[in-house]
């Protein structure tokens, strides 16, 4: 894992006003705080944590995957949320990992690792919790 | 007895071309100088230092009215201010007149000591370096030290990418050759030179890969009697193996022997003289960093993508001149339509393997993950079709390459002469990216130029060394095993 260089990625976040940390449990993730979501339609919560794994060799494998607690109740409303790809314990919270795959022909642009990183997969995750359904 | 630590410096284009014309620029009786930046790295064995930039003296920087170098105090502050700005270590290179050794004069002696300490104020916690170059007898040598954790430390070895550069540790001319095993190099000695032998004896080559490619490159380094191999690979020697690994026995099979152990018996078997370094493990493990960081040249001679990327990412970042070979054998139900082989070149100035489009970030992905993940995410793409859907966002699959002894053999030995090319100096590869068809009319042979991309890392971490680490390419994932150093049985 580049820690360096997800750190200034997650700093370019914060300048924007967006707070995500590193986390790890053995295996690094990073934690998206107060994400905006769409929910406020279907009466619920405006914004919500999510969890993204961090790709094994990152930069150089794209960032992949995206998780919400498993008591979410944005879970079944997310696109592959009711697929799960598996449950992670991190901070004391389960996470039920998502199959959301936007550098994997899931609607965003192919990987590139001179673009793109954690703070441009906001964007995707906003887009992920704003078309629920 | 500890060992003192050993120092080298690492010089490369355009910073070592620009460097050259600036310093003897005053030749033949004149000095003349630059603050430069460096990367370095500090391992167990050796401290590491990569030519980052030149700050070159602008009108009045230098006092151009005398013939040593008298450096004015509004250079040396500017200097010191800008270190403040970034995290590279600072030193100066300055150059003797023709024919002078690279000794430190007392002049420079006192300047060392007076900027080791100004500088420490401004870039603290980070080496101060001094290096001197000359020309004697036609041939560049330098000497070089450094002030590091209260120490100052002689540069024991300059390895500027493609040249040839003798280095006089602590000013001194090193020691004649000596003849040993010269009898084994003779056809070779008496076209290359003796002195390009005595190159090739004190240098060291790093190998990733002692597959079908690397044990031939390496076969062919040990027997034209270079001094120091180090050979990484994480696997153990299968059966299949045994059509193209040079060295490897069936019983090696059977007690899965390591590859890296294969090499190194082989090696023994050819030239005991040679040093071997076997490293079970891959780059870019830190282990395997430390080690391949001190080689002259590195050989990428693997089939995996992130292999390749790690190899593009030491090329420029500590600048460690490579070459990447890789072969494939084309066809099926025995229809033969291609045998390819392919050589890169990876200078510190050349477009990396993401700008070549080298290598595909899902390749890679599915080449790094843990076998948990990748059992987890075979059984999803397999769900995935079965429910009508595309099983790719889950898993593309690696695929294996059919290969064969002869396409492997002819690719490491390529990629060996090309190390020995640079090593001694005496020639260079004639392409950045070759491919050629052993089947097709005139080997089809054709270089696949490329550009490297304004915002890659690339152009950005050129020698930055560990001090880019935040443009580094790739990183070593966590459940990889640690990277061992096999000693010897």
């Amino acid at each position: 894992m580049s820690r360096e260089r997800i750190l200034r990625e997650l700093q370019v976040l914060l300048v924007g006003g967006q707070v995500a940390e590193l986390v790890s449990n053995g295996r690094e993730f990073v934690i998206y705080r107060d994400v905006p979501t769409g929910g406020a339609r279907l009466s619920l919560p405006s914004a919500t944590d999510v969890i993204v794994p961090v790709p094994s060799g990152y930069p150089a494998s794209p960032i992949d995957g995206a998780g919400l607690s498993v008591d979410s109740p944005f879970l079944p409303k997310v696109k592959g949320g009711p697929n799960s790809q598996g449950i992670v314990a991190v901070e004391g919270i389960n996470w039920q990992l998502a199959s959301y795959h936007p550098h994997g022909n899931g609607g965003g642009p192919p990987w590139d690792q001179v673009k793109h990183g954690f703070h441009t997969y906001f964007d995707h995750l906003i887009s992920w919790l704003e078309n629920i359904t | 007895m500890k060992r003192e630590k050993r120092i080298i410096v690492r010089l490369a284009d355009p910073e070592f071309s620009q460097l050259k014309t600036l310093l003897f620029s005053r030749y033949p009786y004149d000095e003349w100088a630059t603050f430069a930046r460096f990367g370095w790295r500090d391992t167990k064995q050796a401290l590491v230092l990569t030519l980052a930039a030149l700050d070159p003296p602008s009108n009045g920087d230098l006092d151009e009215s005398v013939g040593h170098v008298k450096i004015t105090e509004p250079y040396t502050l500017g200097r010191a201010l800008a270190s403040e700005t970034h995290s590279l270590a600072v030193g100066i290179i300055h150059s003797h007149p023709r024919e002078c050794a690279p000794r430190p004069s007392p002049i420079d002696d006192d300047m060392d000591k007076y900027y080791s300490t100004y500088f420490g104020d401004f870039a603290k916690d980070r080496p101060y370096v001094s290096l001197i170059l000359s020309i004697v007898r036609d041939q560049l040598v330098a000497s070089g030290r450094v002030f590091w954790k209260g120490r100052w430390l002689l540069v024991n070895r300059f390895v500027a990418e493609t040249y040839a550069v003798e280095t006089w540790i602590g000013g001194y001319a090193p020691k004649p050759p000596e003849n040993a095993n010269r009898g084994r190099v003779a056809r070779f000695t008496s076209a290359f030179g003796a002195e390009a032998s005595e190159r090739l004896r004190q240098a060291t080559v790093a190998v990733i890969g002692a597959g079908g490619t690397g044990s031939m490159a390496i076969e062919v380094l040990a027997r034209a009697g270079v001094g120091r191999l180090i050979i990484v690979d994480p696997d153990h020697l299968s059966e299949s193996n045994l059509e193209r690994v040079h060295g490897s026995q069936p019983d090696q099979v059977n007690k899965g022997t390591p590859k890296v152990i294969v090499a190194r018996q082989h090696v023994r078997a050819i030239n005991e003289t040679c040093k071997v370094e076997a490293y079970l493990g891959a780059l870019p493990q830190p282990e395997v960093l430390d080690a391949v960081i001190t080689a002259d040249v590195a050989l990428g001679c693997t089939d995996q993508q992130h292999s390749r990327l790690s190899l593009s990412d030491l090329s420029f970042r500590y600048l460690i001149p490579s070459i990447d070979c890789g072969v494939m054998l084309e066809g099926e139900n025995g229809k033969i339509t291609g045998q390819v082989l392919q050589l890169v070149r990876f200078l510190a100035a050349d477009p990396c393997a993401l700008c070549r489009e080298m290598v595909f970030p899902h390749r890679i992905s599915e080449e790094l993950m843990s076998p948990e993940e990748r059992e987890f995410r075979q059984a999803e793409a397999e769900a995935a079709k079965n429910r009508g859907e595309d099983p790719n966002p889950y898993w593309q699959g690696i695929p294996q390459l059919n290969t064969v002894g002869y396409l492997t053999g002819i690719a490491g030995a390529m990629a060996a002469a090309y190390a020995i090319g640079w090593i001694t100096g005496r020639f260079s590869p004639p392409f950045s990216r070759t491919q050629m068809n052993l089947i097709a009319e005139y080997f089809d042979v054709q270089d696949i130029p490329a550009n490297a991309r304004e915002l890659c890392s690339c152009r950005r971490a050129h020698g930055h060394a560990d001090q880019g680490q935040i443009d580094a390419l790739i990183s070593a994932p966590s459940h990889w095993p640690r990277a061992k150093l096999l000693s010897e049985m």
